[in-house]
């Protein structure tokens, strides 16, 4: 049988799990130094506790860490994330519409960062990282229900904020 | 419209009624706008390699650790045996078995662990383990003693002649070669001698002379030898004597006396000579006394 201390197993949950562990993190927390050390501490804990953990269950188990690490960390500090965009595919746009896109970007960051941590965390788990709302609520430990629900008010939040209505 | 339908739209779940209506609104190009420019957000760099390193060094570092002790192991592990066996002897020999006793002529008293009391008579012993006390109260006798013990788990004196188990009462346990007698001043007592175990109510005291089995009354609130006197009801004379000699650092001869005959009546233990009249007088005995002998002789002897 599969064992998470088998170096193998062990690295193919990590290649499949860091970067959207990294993100969800991030979106929680705005701070990229501290969504590395949460999931570097999950998944040591990971490890520490291979024997117990089965593979299958190893995914829940990191976002279980991370949520708990991230609930001990100072939560009342200020969420300032920054979204780079890619930009390839509008550079032969003209000034004004840069300018405009800039704008757009800026007020979306703000809008984002006014966000209630889990209606931000859902929206850019969907956005960015292109995940299912299945597969955010279980994330997070709710229904598919609720994570739609979280969307819906985060779009409908993001779009007052950015037309300024 | 549909409830949560902006999650919908964005998921492409909406029907083709819901979608046409949902177009028609004014803020739908916001929205569309606001989906454009979202799929293009990026999430700051991850440095997944890197950060697989600094975890695996991390946890690495556990399993060297792990390792370096390793030849060490099988030392430690008799080092902690023979360390084990120092201490365990070292509380066998000094801790666990405390032991009290007297000499002739001398009485002492003792309070145990748990506050129960006990005064150990002229040339008697007591033995009881201090360290697991609160889990069992054994105490091994070899003479004579009165306890008062404090309520709580079963209290057993242990004798060479036999048991005596309690929960918490007053008692006398007096054994001595040929002799054992039990005497409960308070509560019930257990005796258990020759494998027969019986129940001694306060005011009853039960009596073994050479196995033979005696029963008597109580009277005094506390066994008579506490308050130095030592009293006796129909016990063979031998015994009588026997105590005297326990209680006063003196040789006993005798002449003529038959050792057998009962003597009931009591001696005080301070003072030999009020003592040796005790004795004599009712036992129609005369003594004499010549530093640490004494001689009973018959009255009728010439």
């Amino acid at each position: 049988m599969e064992n998470v201390c088998e170096d193998e197993v062990y690295s193919t949950i990590y290649n499949a799990n860091s970067k959207t562990l990294y993100n969800y993190i991030y979106y929680k927390f705005g701070n990229a130094e501290k969504a590395n050390d949460a999931i570097q501490e999950a998944f040591i804990k990971l490890w520490e506790n291979c024997q117990k953990v089965a593979p299958e269950k190893a995914k829940s188990f990191l976002y279980t860490v991370a949520n708990n690490t991230y609930l001990n960390v100072l939560k009342a500090e200020k969420v300032r994330l920054k979204y780079a965009t890619n930009q390839k595919d509008v550079s032969h746009e003209s000034p004004e519409f840069l300018m405009e896109e800039k704008e757009y970007q800026q007020k979306l960051d703000d809008a984002l960062n006014a966000l209630p941590e889990n209606q931000r965390t859902t929206f850019l788990l969907n956005r960015i990282d292109g995940k299912k709302y299945a597969e955010i609520a279980e994330m997070e430990g709710v229904s598919v229900k609720a994570i739609e629900k979280r969307m819906h008010l985060a779009l409908k939040e993001l779009r007052s904020k950015i037309d300024g209505i | 419209m549909e409830e949560n339908y902006l999650a919908k739209w964005l998921n492409n779940e909406l029907s083709p009624e819901e979608l046409k209506a949902f177009e028609q609104t004014e803020e739908y190009q916001s929205y569309v706008k606001l989906k454009a420019v979202s799929s293009r957000l990026q999430a700051p760099e991850f440095d997944m390699e890197g950060t697989f390193a600094q975890i695996k060094a991390k946890t690495a570092g556990d399993t060297a650790k792990v390792i370096a002790l390793k030849p060490y192991k099988s030392f430690l592990r008799i080092a902690a045996a023979i360390a084990l066996l120092m201490v365990g002897a070292f509380a066998y020999l000094n801790l666990s078995n405390e032991s009290v006793s007297t000499e002739i002529a001398e009485t002492t008293k003792l309070t145990l662990p748990d506050a129960s009391e006990v005064v150990l008579n002229a040339d008697s012993k007591v033995t009881y383990d201090d360290t697991d006390w609160d889990l069992q109260r054994n105490i091994t006798l070899e003479g004579e003693a009165f306890f008062k013990v404090a309520k709580g788990k079963t209290f057993t004196v242990s004798t060479d002649l036999g048991q005596v188990q309690v929960l918490g009462t007053q008692f006398n346990v007096e054994a001595r070669k040929d002799y054992f007698e039990v005497s409960c001043y308070e509560g019930l007592v257990s005796v258990t001698f020759n494998n027969t175990t019986q129940k001694l109510p306060a005011g009853a005291s039960l009596l073994f002379i050479r196995g033979e089995r005696m029963e008597r009354t109580v009277t005094n609130r506390e066994h008579s030898w506490v308050n130095r006197e030592s009293s006796f009801e129909r016990v063979p004379l031998q015994f009588v004597i026997n105590e005297l000699e326990r209680q006063f650092k003196i040789d006993v001869a005798l002449e003529n006396v038959d050792t057998e005959v009962l003597f009931t009546g009591s001696f005080n233990n301070t003072d030999l000579e009020t003592a040796l009249k005790s004795i004599s007088t009712p036992s129609k005995l005369n003594f004499k006394v010549s530093g640490d002998n004494v001689l009973f002789y018959a009255e009728d002897t010439p």
